[in-house]
């Protein structure tokens, strides 16, 4: 089987564009959690993204396309080409040795909810049979702006990847290891070079974060003692993000010219099962048992949440012994895509040797030492010898029962 | 066959169906409609369409059916798109009579197409909206003031398209299961099958499911595919609205369905004697088109076809009959048709070519997992189904439809599968060589 590696990365975040900006926020303990554009005024403190950071290519054919694109399909087409890295679009041959996996949901954003309340009220005194009235009022293409792969569809044309495009999310998608797992497989089956997989989360509507609080409380107070692993954790803190990362075969490395120093994704897998806590248990063994060397760094999943730090924790530590960190105390969960933002992260992290902390954390839960967890706290930590890392990732709903790990390896093929 | 892939344990076979159809709730009754030309397409009756320039006929689960299937699998707080999945899925397995605990690893891919916010029913829009209605009046465009509204109140079950599917179909196997909820528009469902293959080739697996489900037949969503003029405008017998590859064809018929299948290695399959082998899977082209959003290209369909072929080590020569995606729009029936032109060239007016949603309708992601049950069937009883609606063949189309069932011998079917968003799928599928011993 060839090597799989991760040879660029495009980043949006709280912190704006790329990795580095998002590691020093964490080596400095500064949250990046506010109100969002627009004061929202929300109970659950988000870490936005700038909108400023969010570019539509120019030109003819994209300002027609912007008719079918939301706000989702406009961040993963501006990661995209943060990742292309300047790069040309693929052409020829190569074009169709590389496809698209996309790591974003169907109902994310708050287009269709004002728009439906709108018409409800309207509904009840208008004339026309509501098939008709939606028919006239609802704006075009509503329906299919925000179907994940119509979304990859833009990806495959600022890329020129016309490989395949495919979306992998929802219940199934674990952060976005879910499409990372299919991706290696596209790779490693060799139907294809090269992939970019892209994972966006977007401003979520009220409604949809309710449904998320209803699963599994989400985080009000984003201030120190409330982070991550904290003892005093109290729930998911709410991030926006668009991530692109390209995987090639290491014999097609090198297009986009970064390799120089890859990252290996030595392996990847998602599991589902009655109890969310085994899916994590079975999952991060088969990862490290693949990878053949237990990591030296995990970058958790941990978000906060009283439940899924626990369950992280117990499945987790018990298997690996290295320090764990998190990014959700600094830029909040993405939802569909947090493990490609950590995966991003952790990439970064082994290329400097260097671990951020874990932000507002200030007290570690007693049972998570006694659980064997060496978890960051409060200042950056050296790795010199960071080769490996871990990373997982779970459903924010229990009943979901989706969980993933993935092992990287510094300095892979080469 | 020239240079087919040799037969080992390691081939791929569909040992076990499943399917809930507007022309039938079991594989039986779904092959038979098929044979006898039984349309599931009836006059939209749940809501009044009558001012829609289109879309006027759906293809809907018959009412005591929809009774008889929720009693079977549905569940309080169970959406109907995952009923439906549970349903067909229940028929699969039970047909491939796979042991539990499954002690083999596993994979479970599925593809349940989003109804959009208020539900899968016609008649779930009534309480939606007014509850909608009621929070935008509270609230407006605040969002704080909706959250506020939104306290102690039920929500709907789609509102975040994710449910405890896979959760519950590990708790049924008695295993846990590599989880892959994928979406491709309407392709999404071959593409499941290759993904799942896919795993099954790796070593990743030796049992995959593959399961997708649909039920939008909806004010919002024939509002949207309305906007798009995707659906049909024939005014006459609901039965003939769907009419791939006939002249006066003018749009797709949307419908409710669900389907699944096991795929499983042949040497699984023989240590546990399972007791069927329909098809195995030859192979599979994917691709994505980045010329258009909603139109089809006929460079694209004809680059998927030949890498299905190629992938399955055979020729175009090979191929004896194709059960295409067969759409009834204008753009989609021309473009399939050119492309099989493209690979088959003088022969496609030899080879026998059905179209399945002729009587189902179009079922999105869902139709590649039911289309790939009929072309498992045309396979395993050597008849290709008929395509009854197709009365006055489309000249410029020139594929050869048959208004009664096809007896031939079949050893491989070409099944094709496309979708807005520049999404293409082709995979072939063969007579097993090797049949499990029962």
């Amino acid at each position: 089987m060839p090597e799989i590696l991760l040879t660029s990365a495009g980043l949006i975040t709280a912190a704006g564009r790329g990795a580095a900006p998002v590691l020093a926020a964490m080596d400095a303990g500064k949250p990046l959690f506010g109100d969002g554009p627009g004061g929202r005024g929300l109970p659950w403190p988000t870490a936005p993204m700038d909108p400023a950071d969010i570019r539509w290519p120019e030109g003819g054919r994209w300002a027609n396309m912007q008719k079918y694109a939301n706000l989702s399909a406009h961040a993963a087409v501006a990661a995209a080409l943060l990742a292309m890295d300047g790069a040309e679009p693929a052409a020829g041959a190569d074009a169709l040795r590389s496809g698209v996996v996309m790591a974003v949901g169907c109902s994310g954003s708050d287009e269709l909810g004002e728009v439906f309340g709108k018409l409800a009220v309207r509904a009840r005194t208008d004339e026309r049979p509501l098939p008709k009235l939606l028919y006239d009022e609802f704006p075009d293409y509503s329906y299919i702006r925000g179907i994940p792969s119509q979304i990859g569809q833009f990806v495959a044309i600022a890329t020129g990847f016309r490989g395949s495009n495919v979306a992998v999310y929802g219940e199934g998608g674990a952060g976005g290891l879910g499409a990372l797992a299919l991706a290696r497989r596209l790779l490693r089956s060799g139907e294809l070079d090269r992939v970019i997989i892209v994972g966006v989360a977007p401003p979520l509507a009220a409604g949809i974060l309710t449904a998320y609080d209803r699963e599994d409380p989400l985080g009000t107070e984003a201030s120190p003692g409330r982070g991550p692993f904290d003892a005093e954790r109290s729930g998911a803190f709410v991030g926006q993000s668009a991530v692109a990362v390209v995987l090639e075969n290491a014999d097609a490395a090198g297009l986009f010219g970064i390799a120089d120093t890859p990252v290996e994704v030595v392996s990847c897998q998602t599991l589902c099962a009655p109890e969310r806590f085994n899916a994590l248990v079975q999952a991060t063994r088969g990862a490290v048992h693949e990878a053949a060397a237990g990591p030296d760094l995990w970058w958790s999943h941990a978000s906060g949440s009283v439940a899924q730090d626990a369950e992280a924790v117990a499945a987790v530590a018990p298997q690996v012994c290295a320090p764990v960190t998190s990014s959700k105390g600094t830029i909040g969960a993405s939802f569909e895509c947090g493990a490609l933002v950590d995966l991003v992260l952790a990439a970064e992290s082994m290329r400097r040797a260097c671990v951020p902390p874990v932000g507002l954390l200030e007290r570690p839960d007693p049972a998570f030492a006694g659980a064997g967890a060496d978890i960051v706290t409060h200042a950056p930590r050296s790795l010199p010898r960071a080769a490996s890392a871990l990373l997982t990732a779970l459903s924010h709903s229990a009943r979901a029962a989706t969980a993933g790990a993935a092992v990287l390896s510094w300095g892979g093929g080469r | 066959m020239t240079q087919g892939r040799a037969v080992t344990d390691s081939e791929i076979v569909i040992t076990g169906m499943g399917v809930v159809t507007p022309i039938g709730d079991s594989v039986a009754k779904f092959w038979a409609a098929n044979l006898a030309g039984t349309s599931g397409l009836v006059r939209e009756y749940r809501m009044d369409l009558s001012q829609l320039p289109c879309g006027w006929v759906a293809g809907i689960i018959q009412e005591n059916l929809k009774v008889q299937v929720a009693a079977r699998s549905g569940r309080p707080g169970r959406s109907w798109g995952d009923t439906l999945m549970h349903d067909a899925l229940a028929q699969a397995l039970d047909d491939a009579d796979l042991g539990r605990p499954l002690d083999v690893q596993a994979a479970l891919v599925w593809a349940r197409v989003w109804p959009g916010p208020s539900g899968s029913f016609p008649q779930d829009y009534p309480p939606h909206l007014e509850e909608a209605a009621l929070r935008y009046e509270a609230a407006g465009a605040d969002q704080a003031a909706s959250v506020e509204y939104l306290r102690g109140k039920e929500l709907p079950g789609e509102l975040t398209d994710s449910s405890g599917f896979q959760a519950e179909v590990a708790e049924k196997l008695g295993t846990p299961l590599q989880a892959t909820r994928l979406e491709a528009t309407c392709s999404g469902g071959l593409r499941a099958i290759a993904e799942a293959a896919r795993q099954i080739r790796l070593g990743e697996a030796e049992v995959a499911i593959v399961t997708a489900s649909v039920s939008r037949s909806t004010p919002y969503v024939l509002s949207q595919y309305g906007q798009l003029m995707a659906l049909s405008r024939w005014k006459g017998e609901a039965a003939q609205a769907s009419m791939p590859f006939d002249a006066r064809r003018s749009g797709m018929v949307i419908n409710e369905s669900s389907g699944a299948v096991i795929l499983e290695t042949a040497g699984h399959a023989r240590r546990r004697a399972a007791p069927h082998a329909y098809a195995a899977v030859g192979g599979w082209g994917l691709a994505v088109g980045t010329g258009h959003v909603t139109a089809p290209d006929v460079g694209e369909v004809e680059r998927v076809i030949r890498a299905a072929i190629a992938d399955s080590g055979l020729t175009p020569e090979d191929i004896d009959t194709v059960n295409a995606h067969g759409t009834s729009t204008r753009l989609n029936d021309a473009t399939e048709a050119a492309a099989l032109r493209r690979v088959f060239g003088e022969r496609l007016a030899e080879i026998d070519v059905c179209a399945v949603k002729s009587l189902t309708g179009h079922g999105s992601a869902a139709s590649g997992v039911i289309e790939t049950v009929a072309a498992a069937l045309t396979l395993t009883h050597d008849v290709v189904p008929p395509v009854v609606t197709c009365t006055e063949p489309d000249p410029q189309c020139g594929v050869k439809t048959s208004l009664t069932p096809v007896a031939r011998p079949v050893r491989t079917v070409l099944k094709c599968s496309f979708g807005f968003g520049g999404q293409y799928a082709a995979m072939v599928f063969r007579k097993p060589e090797r049949v499990p011993a029962a």
